[in-house]
């Protein structure tokens, strides 16, 4: 009854995975945020028209050097923390806030690491806690073929992406130490079987971490390239990287559309709207208990519609080129002279970093606070590993007006960030010869991304 | 900022135990080994969920009343451990915790929850573990007779009582024309049917009831409802809009004459009532259930729960004055573990076989005098009806704090009711 109440106003973690409040956000004009941003998002789509406009988007050489620590040293270390932290989700505190389980994978591992990537490159590769005892499994077992996993491209990582985000977001109690020491310890011993029986190398494909953290350091604007001796850091321009890529495999883009139907679900499932679209009280919500079903359908829903809706603009686009993309004379173009824009998939790896960074920027700001105090004094005696002064775990700034206008900005920039860096990502990775108007129908997706992801943040969510 | 947050035990409380364990030893033949071993007790926390702002309060609140319960020697002199379990706000999840830390943990007694729809989830099975369930919710579920021997409510008055005790006071200081605005859903309706009763039971009149929708963001709409020769505009607003609702409260009145207005504070609970946006709020009047800033007659006691918490005059943490605590709400946990404590004693508890007698020693209890124990004040608690009763305040805010106008007495905050809680078996 009563206390269904005013707590979502500050909530601090509804979850570790939970929106801010937006009581101080809703009372900002965030529909002119909104207004802006889609604005300048369609004009920088206008660059199509004139593409010699778009930044040259080159990597430079920042500095070369010896390979301080190998791969495989810090794989192993990771590997022995990662059964450390196990062992406590197991034995150590109940309370989440204070197990560092809980607080190291959904604080650590899933917020502060895919930030850092965005920024350094891809720091997972390093701390990846399969790659040592797969390479050293396998020389002892002397294995040095596979048994052919590499041809389900990287479906084996689609179901485990999913897998994760149906966990994170829909199962009842993914905060709960001893839970989460399961389902990660069930998740890295699979995983550990199939990597001895293929190799360390199916990681970059069919593991979902790797894969999703190899995606979002596509787009760093620093880098780390390495051969076994020497490590050369590149820089440029945020998104780089991506130009260098592959165009993604079927499997691939399934794993794309699905890391930003997951993010987009994961803001959606907590506003009021969709509280009201499932009939739920957002003031009185009930409980993950009771929604379970409804929102596994949401998820997939969800997944459904991100992946049609990307798939018919990129289709749609040739279809409104007049001419053909090679200079060609005259008549109706042939539809293998058509365009292929599926190449363009890759710029919205830009748009999933953005949105993972802006959706997830409170829980580092709240469920951080409880990370570095566990680090500081992990088993609660008073020790000050980490040197801090003596501090209570505090959410002042969820409700201090000044603080949340900032949180809201860096918020806004980032998606408005993420969302022009797609568009130009997307122009530079178009073939020669599409013309402007072939662009539009993903431009007008884009402005329609942007609006999204700003309305999800600005939400009142339960 | 002289602690970290979750000192769960202190290590002085662990040398405590030791002490008692060690002392324990040298007296054979005087108390059995079993009850030199630490008390355990289980906290059924709303850490995350829509209850997490609550949460994070409660188990701060808890902690700092743990500390000060094992610097005094604990319970019959055995130290007290909690174990704080997370129940999602879910009564799904809440009567799964309510069996691990009944059968798993080993607890003796359970305590600590809030939101009622967890409370009326769990418990049942408390009922059927028979394990002691003390909850600090404030609904009006246990007083209603409608769950079971094993659960009750000694920390916290419930809602029937402390809307019904605002009436008197409201009707002969404000006005008998009363408009209320509240949220179409259970604890709006709470609130609309207990003081449209009292108020006219004072010779007072509810002219208008508008109920908003819960998912409703903005209020415009509804405003204009609020007949034009209202005197008294109660309101119970709850969630992220109430900041929309009080802003636009203040636009559709603008500076001319309004009515005089009434809320409770669970609206504006961990919220800054200083804060910019809420200045319309200026001159009208709150119920609290434990004022959250510091009064000019503060006791020793409130002063030193005060400090045990860390919470400052304001009511918010020392660390940070503008983490305003759920003061309204969160002694509940503090007088509620004193009150395991009494009761153990009481009831020469030795073990999980005497839970039987911690119920039959609580349901004994009367009087709770303001003390330590009761910072928030003296209490009656009604043995059958499995709810404690205390004194409400109203606050009025001024120059952006809330200062205490009016407290009611403990009769004025009681009714009549045919439940009684003894009279079932266990």
């Amino acid at each position: 009854m009563r206390r269904a109440a005013a707590i979502s106003l500050l909530w601090p973690g509804a979850a570790l995975a939970c929106a801010l409040p937006p009581s101080i956000i809703m009372t900002l004009p965030t529909g002119y945020y909104m207004a802006g941003a889609a604005a300048t998002v369609a004009v920088t789509g206008l660059l199509a028209a004139s593409p010699n406009l778009l930044p040259r988007m080159e990597a430079r050489v920042l500095l070369r050097r010896r390979v301080l620590i190998p791969v495989m040293a810090s794989s192993y270390a990771a590997w022995v923390l990662f059964l450390a932290l196990v062992l406590i989700g197991f034995i150590g505190a109940r309370d989440p806030m204070h197990n560092l389980l809980t607080l190291t994978i959904w604080t650590v591992v899933w917020v502060a690491l895919p930030m850092g990537c965005m920024i350094f490159g891809n720091l997972w590769r390093a701390v990846n806690p399969w790659t040592a005892p797969i390479r050293l499994t396998r020389q002892l077992l002397g294995r040095s073929t596979g048994i052919g996993l590499a041809r389900l491209g990287h479906w084996p990582a689609v179901l485990g992406l999913f897998g994760f985000f149906w966990f994170y977001i829909v199962s009842m109690s993914p905060d709960d130490p001893q839970t989460l020491a399961t389902a990660a310890l069930s998740y890295w011993a699979v995983v550990f079987a199939l990597g001895v029986l293929e190799g360390e190398d199916w990681l970059e494909q069919g593991e979902f971490l790797t894969v999703y953290f190899g995606f979002l350091a596509k787009i760093a604007p620093f880098w780390l390239e390495r051969d076994s001796t020497r490590a050369t850091v590149k820089y440029g321009w945020p998104g780089t990287q991506v130009l260098h890529m592959p165009p993604l495999s079927p499997s691939a883009i399934a794993f794309v559309t699905l890391s930003l139907a997951g993010l987009t679900f994961d803001g959606l499932r907590e506003t009021f709207w969709y509280m009201g679209l499932i009939g739920e009280n957002p003031l009185e919500f009930t409980g993950r208990s009771a929604v379970i079903g409804v929102n596994s359908l949401g998820l997939l829903v969800t997944w459904a519609l991100t992946a049609t809706t990307i798939l018919a603009a990129l289709r749609l686009g040739p279809l409104l080129q007049s001419r053909p993309v090679l200079a060609f004379a005259g008549g109706a173009v042939p539809s293998e002279k058509r365009p292929n824009l599926m190449p363009v998939m890759l710029s919205f790896l830009a748009i999933s970093a953005g949105y993972h960074a802006a959706h997830y920027l409170t829980t580092l700001l709240t469920a951080g606070q409880y990370t570095l105090a566990a680090l500081n004094d992990p088993l609660f005696r008073g020790d000050d590993f980490l040197g801090l002064p003596p501090f209570y775990v505090s959410m002042g700034f969820l409700t201090d007006r000044w603080a949340m206008t900032l949180v809201w900005n860096t918020q806004f920039t980032l998606i408005l960030g993420a969302h022009i860096l797609a568009v130009i990502l997307a122009l530079r990775l178009s073939p020669e010869g599409v013309q402007a108007r072939a662009h539009f129908p993903l431009t007008a997706l884009m402005v329609a991304y942007t609006v999204l992801g700003l309305w999800l943040l600005a939400s009142p969510g339960g | 900022m002289t602690k970290l947050i979750g000192i769960t035990p202190s290590r002085r409380s662990l040398l405590k135990g030791m002490a008692a364990t060690a002392s324990a030893l040298a007296l054979p033949g005087f108390v059995q080994a079993q009850s030199s071993a630490p008390i355990k007790l289980g906290f059924q926390l709303h850490r995350t969920g829509i209850g997490a702002a609550y949460g994070r309060w409660y188990e701060r609140t808890t902690q700092a009343a743990l500390k000060v319960l094992n610097d005094q020697g604990g319970i019959n002199g055995r130290p007290v451990e909690v174990v704080f379990e997370d129940d999602g706000t879910d009564p799904k999840r809440g009567a799964e915790v309510v069996e691990k830390l009944a059968s798993q943990a080993g607890c003796d007694a359970i305590f600590g929850p809030l939101f009622s729809h967890v409370v009326i989830g769990s418990a049942p099975r408390a009922g059927e573990l028979k394990v002691p369930y003390l909850v600090c919710s404030e609904g009006y579920h246990v007083a209603s007779g409608k769950l079971n021997r094993w659960t009750m409510q000694p920390g916290i008055t419930d809602v029937r009582a402390q809307v019904s005790s605002m009436a008197p006071w409201v009707a002969n200081n404000l006005g008998k024309k009363v408009t209320m605005v509240f949220p179409d859903y259970a604890f709006g309706h709470d609130h609309r049917d207990f003081f449209t009763a009292a108020i006219a039971a004072q010779g007072g009149e509810v002219i208008k009831h508008i109920a908003v929708p819960p998912t409703e963001t903005s209020f415009t709409r509804y405003l204009p409802q609020i007949p034009r020769d209202t005197e008294v505009l109660y309101h119970v607003m709850v969630g992220p809009a109430v900041l929309t609702f009080v802003k636009e409260l203040g636009e559709f009145y603008g500076s001319g004459a309004r009515p005089e207005i009434f809320g409770f504070i669970d609206s504006l609970e961990a919220v800054d009532t200083a804060a910019p946006g809420l200045e319309f709020l200026e001159g009208t009047h709150f119920w609290e259930g434990h004022c959250r800033v510091k009064q000019a007659d503060a006791s020793e006691h409130e002063t030193f729960y005060r400090a045990a918490v860390g919470v400052d005059d304001n009511g918010a943490s020392v660390s940070d004055a503008k983490d305003v605590s759920t003061y309204a709400h969160m002694f509940s946990t503090w007088e509620t573990l004193f009150l395991i404590k009494a009761g153990m004693e009481a009831a020469g508890y030795q073990g999980s076989a005497d839970r039987q007698k911690l119920i039959e020693a609580l349901e004994a209890m009367t009087e709770l005098p303001e003390s330590q124990a009761h910072p928030q004040g003296s209490k009656i608690f009604n043995g059958k009806l499995h709810q404690v009763f205390g004194r409400q305040n109203i606050s009025k805010v001024e120059g952006g704090k809330l200062v205490r106008v009016h407290q009611t007495t403990i009769d004025e905050t009681m009714y009549e009711s045919d439940v009684d809680y003894t009279a079932m078996s266990f």
